[in-house]
């Protein structure tokens, strides 16, 4: 034993707080700089701060400390997408039909785009289909950063929200449904090929059933209790988080779809002012800081043709897509046009997407890797900055804020 | 500045309403930036009355063409309401009636005119932001200046009746604040709330507006946040202490109800219109914000008291005659009913009583709005 074992041992072990600690505060201080200096949303700094500090510059944050912050990620993102489906109203879709239109057509299009691009670069088909589903999804903590934090209102942001939303759902299908087609090529278990998607959708679905019934009926029961209620909520969500990680179920479709249920089956509105509040902010920093951080920037020089092509079909697609429809829907043009950059940040939901292809097929998902991570790359300040600009021009975000 | 103010002949009795609507979200019902986009949708189609912006994105208001007959102004005020409905389910968002709302913070509303609410703001301050309130305005057509000022006198006695049937703002910032009507303690802050002076020849009046104008106190009419004031470029008088209730049927009938009572107070004459008239206004104003139709109103001639709702009673029977005449008798037939089985105020706090949340609240006066 060493002279000196009263002190402690330096560095601290991985699995240790003070790193998301330190994390958090380099963020937080970040943002807030962000916003002072450049008047621009906290959300920068916070990818900012990630990837200074991760493996690929400084190297505080080092890949084990990453690996174990997935649980934390899982729930951060889980958090992420449960308030975005808590912001989905089904029935806009029915009041609207244009709009659940306008959202077919620019995930058919952008997808029909980038799969012919990239097959015009001469990848291989299977890789440019999976690579153009998983590019459909557009990124949910993008999107409620941005409203939360500009307290932003009306119509861009409200069908920004939604048609992120369902853009999730979109790529998880597309995905699997290629996977399954992947699995019949490779093998012939018919089984694994159409058991493992049915179980994915409709076991997630109904976990998120299960989740939202439980947690109306512990909102009735607490009654007008804001603090009991925040608790339970907060409880239930993580829970879910966990038992979609550990029956290997989607953790998007649970968690959207948990949101989205709570919300139309709150016909008492019991559930309609309930908010994540700085917690809420709190999982948010730490989202956008960890993913920013494990993002492979080596990746960039092999990906870069391919991504940038990918992003350049996506936006094309999903800017005929929503400005097709746009009168028909009771957007004018203008703010169609918006409402399309908007949708341009694409993150999370796409990593997620990449690491399942990946623990099916570790080959695939390996160049698959190169491409995607390479655009979220590109995308990773350039998307924000987007969709920023957008709701600013559409005058929906508070000018008032942060002062 | 007189000729500015010249009295408008206009047809006596005729009719013009508008409303201040809420425009909500479908998620948490708070008041929501939306605005600009309805009007963009609604401006698109040629449709009854008109729908202009508000101070703020949150708000809307409507206003009804010139109407001698209850039925007609009822007609169109449902086929504004249609418009709006249609264009607001279009955008996802909620129209509701209501005096306030029950829970936003004036702090987060949104501003749609930017030079106008600078200029309002930095006389007022928090008082801008916090007037946020939803009202009905009624105007009435006058034959000329004098009978404006006749009318407007004679009508301070029933503005308490009016107050307590409208009532449709008991709750207020999240909070019950134990009014039936909380919007018009908003609208009494300004320095140039309350009563108009009393002159009842529009000379007379003429010579106050250019002693308070060449003083600097006022630029315009609209400078002044009386209960009642003459809209001399209308040729009306416009009674403003009405909250917006949670109904177009209601709205039409309240404006019925007035009509009837200016046709009584023109022909009959019933009372003798003085300045002793409005040595209760302010009590009996707050009686009927505060209670309602169980408010009390006092008539400082007689020294005689009662409640809102006896009042109201007693006065629809008098003026029976001229329902008759007017063809208002159904409308005024509501009024009855509402005095004798409770305000909008009333079932708001049902409502809410009923284990919902404000939140729910302000979903079920939407759902009211709509005519479900």
């Amino acid at each position: 034993m060493s002279e000196l074992f009263f002190l402690p041992s330096w560095p601290p072990a991985a699995d240790a707080l003070p790193w998301y600690a330190l994390l958090l505060v380099v963020a937080a201080i970040a943002g807030e700089l962000v916003l002072r200096w450049l008047h621009l949303p906290r959300l920068f700094g916070w990818v900012a701060a990630g990837i200074v500090m991760g493996p690929q510059i400084t190297g505080l944050i080092d890949a084990e400390i990453l690996a174990g912050m997935r649980g934390v990620l899982d729930v951060a993102l889980g958090v992420v997408l449960f308030q975005l489906g808590q912001r989905v109203d089904l029935g806009w879709l029915r009041r609207n039909p244009w709009l659940l239109a306008t959202s077919v057509l620019e995930a058919a299009l952008s997808f029909g785009a980038m799969f012919l691009v990239l097959l015009a670069i001469d990848m291989r088909p299977l890789l440019a289909a999976l690579a153009a589903a998983i590019g459909i999804a557009t990124g949910p903590a993008v999107a409620l950063s941005l409203t939360r934090e500009m307290r932003a209102q009306g119509q861009v942001t409200e069908r920004m929200l939604l048609l992120t939303s369902l853009n999730c759902v979109y790529a998880f299908i597309a995905v699997n449904m290629l996977l399954a087609w992947l699995h019949q090529e490779y093998s012939d278990e018919v089984l694994a090929i159409v058991a493992h998607p049915l179980y994915l959708i409709f076991g997630s679905l109904a976990l998120a059933l299960g989740f939202a019934g439980a947690t109306l009926a512990l909102l009735a029961l607490l009654g007008r209790r804001i603090e009991a209620q925040f608790i339970t909520v907060l409880a239930l969500v993580v829970t879910a988080v966990y038992v979609a990680t550990a029956l290997k179920l989607s953790l998007v479709l649970v968690m959207l779809g948990y949101g989205v249920m709570a919300r139309a089956f709150d016909t008492r509105r019991r559930f309609a002012a309930y908010s994540f509040g700085r917690l809420g902010q709190i999982l948010l920093v730490l989202l956008f800081a960890i993913t920013a951080a494990t993002l492979d920037l080596d990746l960039l020089p092999a990906g870069a043709l391919a991504g940038a092509t990918l992003l350049a079909a996506r936006y094309a697609g999903k800017a005929m897509g929503v400005l097709a429809l746009a009168p028909a829907s009771g957007l004018s043009l203008r703010k169609a046009s918006l409402l399309s950059l908007t949708l341009m940040p694409m993150s999370g939901v796409a990593l997620i997407l990449v690491h399942d292809t990946t623990a099916l097929f570790p080959g695939l998902g390996a160049t698959l890797a190169t491409i995607i991570v390479s655009a979220i790359v590109m995308l990773e300040v350039l998307g924000a900055a987007a969709a920023y600009f957008a709701l600013v021009r559409a005058g929906e975000a508070d000018e008032t804020r942060g002062r | 500045m007189a000729h500015a103010l010249e009295f408008r002949q206009s047809a006596p009795l005729t009719l013009g309403v508008e409303l201040e609507l809420q425009l909500v979200n479908t998620r948490d019902c708070d008041l929501t930036r939306a605005a600009s986009d309805l009007l963009a949708l609604t401006e698109k189609k040629p449709h009854a009355g008109e729908i202009k912006p508000e101070i703020t994105e949150s708000m809307i208001e409507v206003s009804t063409g010139i109407h001698s007959r209850h039925d007609a102004l009822l007609a169109e005020l449902q086929q504004i309401r249609a418009t709006l409905v249609a264009a607001a389910d279009r955008l996802n968002v909620r129209v509701a009636g209501g005096g306030a709302h029950p829970f936003q913070h004036w702090s987060d509303r949104r501003i749609f005119d930017r030079p106008r609410f600078q200029h309002v703001s930095q006389i007022y301050g928090y008082l801008a932001k916090q007037f946020t309130v939803f009202g009905q305005h009624i105007h009435v057509g006058c034959a000329d200046g004098d009978d404006a000022l006749y009318l407007l006198h004679a009508m301070s006695r029933y503005l308490p009746q009016l107050i307590a049937l409208s009532a449709s703002s008991p709750f207020y910032q999240g909070v019950d604040t134990a009014f039936e009507s909380s919007r018009l303690n908003a609208v009494f802050a300004f320095p140039l709330a309350g009563r108009a002076p009393f002159a009842l020849r529009w000379s007379e009046f003429l010579a106050y507006f250019e002693r308070m104008s060449a003083s600097g106190i006022v630029e315009s009419m609209k400078d002044f946040y009386w209960d009642v004031r003459p809209k001399p470029e209308f040729g009306t008088i416009e009674v403003r202490v009405c909250d917006t209730p949670l109904t177009v049927e209601r709205a039409a009938a309240l404006a019925a109800y007035v009509q009837v009572l200016c046709r009584w107070l023109l022909v009959e004459r019933p009372n003798r219109v003085c300045e002793e008239n409005y040595l209760a206004y302010t009590y009996n104003r707050f009686q009927a914000c505060r209670f309602g139709l169980e408010g009390e109103i006092v008539d400082p001639l007689t020294a005689t008291r009662s409640s809102i709702a006896q009042d109201i009673a007693l006065t629809l029977e008098a003026v029976a005659v001229h329902a008759r005449e007017l063809d208002c008798e159904a409308p005024l037939e509501h009024i009855a009913r509402v005095a004798r089985e409770g305000n909008d105020a009333r079932w708001m706090r049902e409502k809410f009583a009923d284990g919902g949340s404000l939140a729910d609240l302000v979903w079920q006066q939407s759902e009211r709005f709509r005519g479900a």
